[in-house]
């Protein structure tokens, strides 16, 4: 009898998957607030189109070495990345250019996030602030130099230097030791001389939002996307400005070479930068608006990174500079940070 | 040694070994919105949240249909092998058992990342089959196992005689020696369940979109969730392994096999 | 026998070819990887690459320290409980055996899980400590390794414990009460008597707790983190993170190696000690 079950079984798995690739849009994104993505982007569009979104979740890195091994018959067909990481996988020939022309609100994007790699491999989609996160009842935050200091000795945690975080820390803590972003020898040491005051090296932000309620950490440098989750715990969190500035970043939507499934992944692309879903994503306060139509109210704004003032404020590291530095710093790291 | 010292030290390594469970089970059953014991309050509210994350109604249709018929299958294979390697003398047979139980021997992670590289990535094997044949592979050891064990205590005259008296070997296979060795058949079935049910490392990597095991599902959630719902949702699962096991033992007594 | 030998081949090569084709050709070449240049030749430049990291050695060092120490501390529990479960009456022996195999059949996930409930910041340990004036802030117990240990002792104590109680039973009831009768302190009987006589289980269980260590995955990544790297997690962010496979097939291989010399050893110690 065991026979024709397990045969049965297997055939139905070998179905079920093919099936799947029909009117399916396979997608890539951060793990974070997908509950709200689901209401704001992934449930309307699905009734839009007649399709269905099949998610996948991760952080940038995980994400793109998935990309990476199945190159030759792409699983994802469109993903959202950040630009370094982007650039990165254009310079290895995985995405395919896109067509402006195919992208209705293309126009009303703030002019660096049209085309920020060249080529049009990547448009951006959204910008972020990233700041200081901390709990105002125990410390206070006036500068990213904080983060050594003996003030939070034990309860701090940095993101890890393979992430989207780290190197835009480094650039902050260089900047506060008075460094011009040209070499983070001196700061990947100074972070080293603290490793035993810091709790742990977070990969992704939602891990972070998980130490942060647990109280084991109490300050540590994120990006704003992360700020809802912080924001609706029972525990007092502030979003520190410090001497130094915000360093920010961009987020871009990207397409896989060859994935066979371009006019679906337009259309979402498309649907996701238009004023509509920009708007609606803004004021679930998950992503801040890359469209410039976007207009959310004061307290919305509030919690974002809105506006092409505080966009322009941002202190930027260049993406081709992460890449071609990557490696040494991720070295550097392991000798001395991670000891 | 005395009374009151045995029981001490045992009290003592029981607390160590299950203690953990019993605060889990009380952290879920929080009435507060944050994971503390003792709990804020006593509420099922954090259980009956388990039952509405919609990822898991999927991965545990997955974990399910992997464990059942994962181990279906390594029983169909396993159970000639175990036969063959107890009643004949066969060629390299120490080979072949080595062979056999090599997936017990292999760490779990190494096993999935060189089946996605080596099997799923090169064949454009969908992530369901991959998932079901490491299944199936990491079972297998224990099904030959035990029902090996299970034929060591079944005299081979028996069989023989069934032979001389007329049945062909096929017969004297499924009406002596399948009845006689039902017991412990189901026993690795139920030890081949919880292994996959439970199986971590190896799926870590055998993860595709919308497609991954409950417990890869849970270690996901764990992480973007830091409310009492992960403690409920630990309670749940070591009920289910528990309660699985525990009515199999009052069922068959399936300790004696294992 | 009357049975013949084509037939029985017959009946167990589908098992065998079945795990030599998806699980062991698999397995065999990425365990090759790390013996290959980029050109193809054979080479061993992938190892000494991987050492000359003193990251990499520090966690090599730190997973065999954490093995070792977790077979050794289960092994002294294991014995003293082991000890106590032979000794008690038949039926609670059963149901206190039970009680042992119980954590086995639980998800490594909820066990590990339960970990952070009590060793966290806010958890009970630390309230304890606070509350008892031991410490005027919660101490850190998380993303250590002392955590780590903690949390594989619990995992693979029941092995030990299972070994130890099935050798023991074989020893003959009178013995221990006859030794002591004749006037051996605890001490000589445990290493002229138990030992000797429980070699095997201690050498099934040392194998058993020592590879469970080793391999672990989800008891170092979720209570040590990026801080307390093991093998496990370590291959873990080779793949995922670095997209560096010489390292990951290099680090399979050291594993592989590792739970088949532990085998080895400790047969050898049972077999020489006699």
């Amino acid at each position: 009898m065991t026979r024709p079950l397990s045969i049965l079984a297997l055939g139905a798995a070998l179905t079920a998957s093919s099936v799947a690739a029909e009117g399916t849009l396979t997608i890539s994104v951060y793990s974070f607030a997908q509950d709200a993505y689901k209401k704001a982007l992934y449930d309307p569009f699905e009734e839009m189109c007649g399709c269905e979104l099949v998610i996948e979740t991760g952080n940038s890195i995980e994400r793109m070495a998935k990309i990476e091994a199945n190159a030759a018959d792409p699983v994802i067909d469109m993903a959202v990345i950040s630009s370094h990481d982007a650039l990165s996988l254009a310079n290895k020939g995985l995405l395919q250019p896109l067509d402006p022309a195919k992208l209705s609100s293309f126009d009303k994007l703030y002019p660096a996030a049209q085309d920020p790699l060249g080529g049009n491999m990547a448009v951006g989609y959204t910008f972020y602030a990233s700041s200081i996160v901390y709990r105002e009842d125990l410390v206070s935050i006036e500068s990213w130099a904080d983060l050594l200091g003996d003030g939070l000795a034990g309860n701090v945690s940095l993101p890890n230097i393979t992430g989207t975080q780290g190197p835009l820390t480094l650039m902050m803590l260089d900047k506060a030791a008075g460094g011009d972003a040209s070499d983070f020898t001196g700061t990947i040491s100074a972070i080293g001389e603290h490793a035993d005051d810091i709790v742990t090296f977070y990969s992704r932000s939602s891990e972070l939002a998980q130490l942060m309620n647990q109280e084991e950490v109490i300050a540590a440098p994120v990006g704003r996307f992360a700020w809802s989750r912080f924001k609706s715990s029972p525990l007092p969190f502030a979003w520190a400005d410090p001497a130094e500035g915000q360093a920010g970043g961009m987020n871009v939507m990207i397409m896989t070479a060859n994935n066979g499934n371009e006019e679906l992944a337009y259309k979402l692309m498309d649907y996701w930068l238009s004023t509509e879903v920009q708007t609606r994503v803004a004021e679930a306060l998950i992503d801040s608006p890359a469209n410039m139509e976007v207009v959310v109210s004061d307290e919305v704004a509030e919690n974002l990174t809105y506006g092409a003032e505080l966009i322009n404020s941002l202190n930027i590291l260049d993406p081709a500079t992460i890449i071609a530095n990557r490696d040494a710093w991720v070295d550097q790291w392991n000798t001395e940070v991670i000891r | 040694m005395s009374r009151l010292m045995i029981w001490l030290i045992l009290g003592v390594t029981l607390t160590f070994l299950i203690g953990p469970f019993l605060i889990v089970i009380f952290a879920g059953m929080s009435a507060g919105e944050a994971l503390a014991f003792p709990p804020q309050g006593l509420s099922l509210k954090w259980y009956a949240k388990v039952f509405t994350v919609e990822s898991f109604r999927a991965s545990f249709a997955l974990s399910m249909f992997l464990a059942i018929f994962g181990t279906l299958a390594a029983l169909l294979i396993g159970i000639p092998a175990a036969y063959a390697l107890n009643r004949y003398d066969i060629p390299g047979a120490e080979t072949i058992r080595t062979i056999v139980a090599a997936p017990i021997i292999v760490p779990g992670i190494i096993v999935g990342l060189a089946l996605l590289r080596y099997f799923v990535v090169p064949l454009n094997v969908a992530i369901t089959v991959a998932l079901f044949v490491t299944h199936t592979a990491l079972v297998l050891p224990y099904a030959v196992r035990v029902v090996s064990s299970s034929l060591n205590n079944l005299r081979a005259d028996m069989e023989e005689a069934a032979v001389i008296l007329g049945c062909t070997r096929l017969q004297a296979f499924t009406k002596v020696v399948l009845p006689n060795i039902r017991g412990g058949i189901l026993a690795a079935f139920i030890l081949g369940f919880v292994t996959s049910f439970n199986e971590v490392p190896a799926s870590l990597f055998l993860s595709g979109p919308g497609v991954r095991t409950l417990p890869i599902d849970m270690l996901s959630y764990m992480e973007i969730t830091f409310d009492p719902s992960v403690a409920a949702l630990s309670a749940l699962l070591a009920f289910m392994s528990v309660a699985i096991v525990f009515i199999a033992e009052r069922l068959l007594g399936f300790s004696r096999y294992v | 026998m009357f049975l013949s030998r084509s037939e029985g081949l017959a009946l167990a090569l589908p098992a065998a070819l079945f795990t030599f084709l998806v699980f062991l050709v698999p397995v065999g070449i990425l365990l090759s990887v790390a013996f290959q240049t980029d050109t193809g030749a054979w080479s061993l430049q992938g190892y000494v690459d991987f050492f000359a990291q003193p990251l990499n050695q520090k966690v090599f060092f730190r997973t065999l320290k954490l093995g070792i120490l977790v077979a050794g501390t289960a092994a002294v529990i294991g014995y003293l409980a082991a000890f106590c479960i032979v000794n008690l009456p038949a039926t609670s022996r059963g149901r206190i055996f039970g009680l042992v195999v119980l954590p086995l059949m639980i998800s490594p996930v909820a066990r590990t899980y339960a970990w952070i409930v009590i060793l966290g910041r806010t958890g009970i340990v630390n309230d304890v400590i606070v509350g008892l004036g031991l410490s005027s802030t919660p101490i850190r117990l998380l993303f250590t390794e002392t955590a780590v240990f903690i949390g594989l002792l619990q995992l693979f104590l029941p092995l030990m414990i299972i070994s130890l109680v099935s050798a023991m039973e074989n020893i003959p009831r009178d013995v221990v009460p006859a030794a002591r009768v004749l006037g051996a302190s605890w001490f000589q009987v445990f290493f002229r008597i138990i030992l000797p006589l429980t070699k095997e289980g201690l050498v099934i269980g040392g194998t058993l707790v020592f590879t469970g260590a080793l391999t672990a995955y989800i008891t170092p990544a979720i209570l040590g983190g990026s801080k307390v790297l093991m093998l496990e997690t370590l291959l873990y962010q080779k793949v995922n993170v670095s997209n560096d496979f010489v390292s990951a097939s290099v680090i399979a291989m050291i594993l592989i190696v590792m739970c088949f010399s532990a085998n080895l050893a400790l047969k050898r110690i049972a077999s020489v000690k006699r």
